[in-house]
């Protein structure tokens, strides 16, 4: 007799796994930090996705409007440039990833960290650094990213997210 | 997940697939150089890339990877005699060397030449560091020899094994870059595994089972950090270092020997999951080789007279609930190797990546996957020689180390990630 996981492995089994979907879809907001990261989500934003959402926070810094009450108000910009209030995004967010370029100003990223906490969803941040970014551009970055993104990837290049976006199936 | 197209290009590696063209790029670990003791011996069946092979060491001490089956009518050559400069066929006693070249017909006139027509596909093979290496790529591109930091140092600071795994290399490679799994699956052996036991560093581990996870490019491939809060605001790293397409080193621990692996595909359902232990600067001590025979840690034991471990399919890999309810294993299965392997196989040869529903702490797996296709890329369109082939790549190592809250470890780290001759791992 075949072992339970000679049975269960074979080719032929394999035939008899469910196809059903085995996940809802998941809403990803992508956030650009800096201007030069807004740059480069916005030619990412106009492919298809399964209702990831782009924005920048790169007006994070300039007065806000009234927000409900709330202590810590912030402004995100979808890419058609109006102003969403960043609990509102985050609240409906299962995964935010910031992209932000190494040595341009993340400060953003503590606002949108807070208020990810706040609301216990998972955070990653990308950083682009290219081989010839300085230690300390990178340092700064890190300095304002890690105390705020659970996953931290530092890619040479622009062309990793959008693969990182079809695996988290955004 | 991983689009269907894109599983297919880098799970297929047998000739005229494009992630065969990059393995192919590289010296490949194929057989122990134990499996060929001495001259005139046994020769040794080799599967590798969907190739089958056969290895023999002729009476002059060279080694020889040739093509399995006699040009003549097919027979395999695993029945050769090797004697006398060349392994020949038992049927009618066609002759080969260790190029692949025929020597002798027997039956046809020596002066005819007709031999001389008759040649078998080979494949240089060379030894280094206990290890037989083979390179199947064209002539004309053949790399240096490998200088991986193991294959380097003296034999007696050195352990080396190899087991079958019955699924495709790539969802074994993955286990290798998968750092979350540690703190789940093997939770058990950090207290009682002989080679991993009693370092300052599994304290933090085991303090702390959701390290923060940062991965950084390097020119070979990747390094993938974990990191944990300790002592004053530091962050105590735990780097493991992946150079394409599939070396992969484990973070020291304490004084231990330092583990590694390769996962080398043998067809598109099986790989070699090769295992090495080393220590830079001392020798192994006995009871360290003892473990690592008795399949502790990264190695197995065996079925006896072959590479395949002792659990597994066929005895549902030994699995004992009890264990398991007992919290002595977390699966159930002994050992961290076949922890992994009986995993892996559990999804089935070829995992269907389609239906994966990776999280953020995938993202060493996913940046792998994104680098193997972007170089295959570049190799097929623009003929670019592969990360890892340049054995400046080689020359890395994993790292535990204790560093301050801003520094980049490419960085901090980059003394312990590189190679030191004479120096020790860092580690904690
Ligand atoms: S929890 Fe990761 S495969 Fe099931
Ligand atoms: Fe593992």
């Amino acid at each position: 007799m075949p072992s339970e996981s000679v049975r269960a492995t074979s080719a032929r089994e394999i035939g008899f796994r469910i196809g059903d979907a085995n996940s809802r879809p998941r809403k990803v907001k992508v956030i650009a930090l800096d201007r030069k990261a807004a740059a480069m989500v916005t030619g990412l934003a106009s492919k298809t996705w399964n209702g990831a959402a782009f924005f920048t926070a790169t007006g994070l810094d300039a007065p806000a409007p009234q927000a409900g009450g709330f202590a810590m108000p912030g402004w995100l910009a979808d890419l058609a440039g109006r102003a969403r209030n960043i609990v509102d995004e985050v609240a409906g967010a299962d995964v935010v990833v910031m992209i932000a370029m190494a040595g341009e100003d993340a400060g953003a990223a503590s606002l949108i960290g807070e208020a990810c906490s706040l609301r216990r969803v998972m955070t990653t941040a990308l950083v682009i650094a290219g081989a010839r970014t300085g230690d300390d551009a990178l340092s700064a970055s890190l300095a304002l990213l890690r105390p705020w993104a659970l996953m931290l990837v530092i890619a040479e290049d622009i062309d990793y997210i959008e693969d990182m976006l079809v695996a988290l199936r955004a | 997940m991983l689009r269907q197209e894109h599983n297919e290009l880098l799970t297929r590696t047998g000739p005229g697939t494009d992630a065969g063209k990059l393995f192919r790029s590289y010296w490949l670990p194929a057989l122990l150089t134990e499996e060929l003791p001495h001259d005139d011996c046994p020769p040794v069946r080799v599967k590798l890339l969907s190739e089958r092979l056969v290895a023999f060491r002729d009476s002059g001490g060279r080694h020889g990877l040739i093509d399995e089956f006699c040009a003549h009518r097919g027979v395999s050559l695993w029945f050769g005699r090797n004697e006398e400069c060349g392994l020949r066929c038992p049927y009618h006693g066609w002759k080969y060397d260790v190029t692949g070249q025929c020597i002798d017909v027997p039956s046809e006139p020596e002066e005819s030449g007709f031999a001389r027509t008759i040649k078998l596909k080979s494949y240089p093979l060379i030894e280094r560091g206990g290890v037989l290496w083979a390179y199947m790529g064209p002539p004309q591109k053949q790399p240096a020899l490998p200088e991986w930091e193991f294959a380097t140092v003296p034999a007696e600071r050195r352990f080396v094994s190899k087991r079958l795994q019955e699924s495709n290399w790539l969802q074994a490679m993955e286990g290798g870059i998968d750092s979350s799994h540690v703190s789940w699956l093997h939770r058990g052996e950090l207290d009682s595994d002989p080679l991993f036991r009693g370092a300052r560093g599994n304290a933090y581990n085991l303090k702390d089972a959701r390290p923060v996870f940062e991965v950084v490019e390097s020119p070979g491939g990747l390094y993938i950090g974990a990191r944990r809060g300790v002592e004053n605001g530091h962050y105590y790293w735990r780097i493991t270092p992946w150079v394409m397409p599939c070396f992969t080193m484990i973070p020291p621990r304490g004084d231990h020997s330092v583990h590694g692996h390769f996962w080398i595909p043998l067809d598109d359902e099986n790989c070699m999951a090769w295992s090495f232990d080393y220590h830079p600067t001392r020798a192994l001590s006995t009871a360290e080789i003892a473990a690592m025979r008795d399949g502790k840690c990264v190695h197995v034991r065996y079925v006896p007279g072959g590479f395949r471990p002792l659990a597994n399919k066929d005895n549902d890999y030994l699995i004992d609930r009890a264990a398991q309810k007992a919290g002595r294993t977390f699966s159930g299965v002994s050992g961290i190797a076949m922890q992994d392997a009986s995993l892996q196989e559990s999804m089935g040869a070829i995992v269907d990546r389609t239906r994966e529903n990776l999280v953020s702490t995938d993202n060493g797996i996913i940046m792998a996957r994104h680098k193997l296709m972007r170089t295959i890329k570049a190799m097929v369109e623009k003929d670019v020689t592969p990360p890892g082939v340049d054995v400046a790549h080689q020359r890395v190592r994993s790292a535990a180390l204790v560093l301050p809250p801003d520094v980049p470890y490419r960085e901090g780290a980059r003394e312990a990630l590189s190679v030191r001759p004479g120096v020790a791992p860092a580690s904690v």
